[in-house]
Order: C-alpha cells, then sequence, then structure tokens
C-alpha cells in the first residue's frame, strides 16, 4: 500500500532552547518516511541543533534558511 | 541509540533546570534518557508543590530570573522532565535516599517510575554516558 507523502509544519517561533528540537522530534514522531517537515524557529541553537538531530537520527537537512525574523529549515525524513 | 544518565543529587532550581532541558533534548535525539534523583534532588520528587530554591550566592537574580524565562516561553523543569518522559525517558528515585528520608513510593510525586538501588541505575546507563549534577 502506497502512502501519500506529506509536508508537516511546525511553528516553534519564540520557544526557547530545547523547544524547538523538542517539537521537531514530536512531528517526527507523527512522521513517515518520505515526509519532510519545515520548521520555524527563533531559537539562536537551531541551525546547529537540528544539524546535529538529523545526523543522530539518519534524517537529512534540505535547507537551512536565515530570514530577518526567523530561521526556516526543512528536513526530509529518511529513516523512521 | 545511546544512553543518557543524569544523577540528581542537587536539590535546587537552577540545577533543575539543567536537568529538564538535558532530559528533553537528549529524549528529543532518540536517546535513552534515564534520570536518577537521590538525596537533596530528591526533596523535589516528593508530592506537593514545587518550591523555586536558589544557592544562596545566586538568591538575588531570582525574580529576574523567572521574569526572563517567562519571557522566553522556558517551561518549568517539571514540565520539561515530563515532556522528556512522554519521549521516553525514565525517572527513578534512589531506594537508599527513600529510607533516609522515609519516603516510600506513595509519597513520591507521580512522576517517579519506580524506587531502584545505584547498582540498577549503573547497569542501565552501561555504555552510555552519565552526569552527576
Amino acid at each position: 500500500m502506497s502512502m501519500e507523502e506529506n509536508k508537516i509544519f511546525v511553528d516553534s517561533r519564540g520557544s526557547s532552547c530545547p523547544g524547538p528540537i523538542v517539537d521537531l522530534a514530536k512531528a517526527y514522531r507523527n512522521s513517515k518516511v518520505g515526509d519532510t517537515i519545515e520548521i520555524w524557529a527563533t531559537d539562536k541553537g537551531i541551525k546547529n541543533d537540528v544539524t546535529a538531530w538529523a545526523q543522530k537520527t539518519g534524517n537529512q537537512v534540505l535547507s537551512i534558511e536565515d530570514q530577518p525574523d526567523k530561521v526556516v529549515v526543512i528536513i526530509k525524513i529518511l529513516k523512521r | 541509540m545511546g544512553k543518557f544518565g543524569m544523577i540528581v543529587f542537587s536539590g535546587t532550581t537552577d540545577k533543575l533546570m539543567s536537568v529538564g532541558i538535558l532530559s528533553q533534548a537528549a529524549a528529543s535525539l532518540g536517546e535513552d534518557v534515564e534520570i536518577f534523583v537521590t538525596f537533596w534532588g530528591l526533596l523535589n520528587f516528593v508530592k506537593g508543590d514545587k518550591k523555586l530554591l536558589l544557592p544562596k550566592e545566586f538568591e538575588s537574580f531570582g525574580p529576574q530570573l523567572l521574569k526572563s524565562m517567562q519571557e522566553h516561553n522556558v517551561k518549568s523543569w517539571y514540565e520539561m522532565i515530563k515532556g522528556a518522559k512522554e519521549m521516553g525517558a525514565k525517572v527513578y528515585a534512589c531506594s537508599l535516599a527513600c529510607d533516609l528520608f522515609g519516603f516510600k513510593k506513595e509519597d513520591l510525586d507521580p512522576i517517579v517510575d519506580d524506587i531502584v538501588g545505584a547498582a540498577t541505575f549503573i547497569s542501565n546507563t552501561e555504555n552510555g554516558r552519565v552526569l552527576f549534577i
């Protein structure tokens, strides 16, 4: 049975460390292989933290974009 | 996945904040998190209200710190440990400390999974990293 690949959106703006990573981990639990998770955050640690998270959990960071008011990270779920 | 253990010996809120933050971060990375609460740390894991307690030399920072934590949406250490538990973290109370303070399982906060000895904690965290806080 094939299932559609989903885009999951997580808004962690205003949440301090380790809030964004906790939110990401929660979204990850409800995701499946092939999904992408887009996370918005204002915490300064997010860029390094998502990279560490992806490395540790075997998933892929597709992009990290600095915007004036937030950082936007897109992650591809490769492993569940 | 790795194992991340913490021996929580200290009973002040600042140290417990670290326990909350690290337990949530480690659990988010998929690590097996084990928190072993003992001595002064254990006093925060009995039923009842959690008091703000800072070391004497930093007491004057208390009000400002609380305000700043609210502004930054930082959760309480208790909420953070609860969050880590939702991702599989375990909290164990030290059996010796329970004996010394006269606490039984029913006196402990529901956040505590069980009362165990030091040997169980050491065995559970074998080949993992353990912090003494």
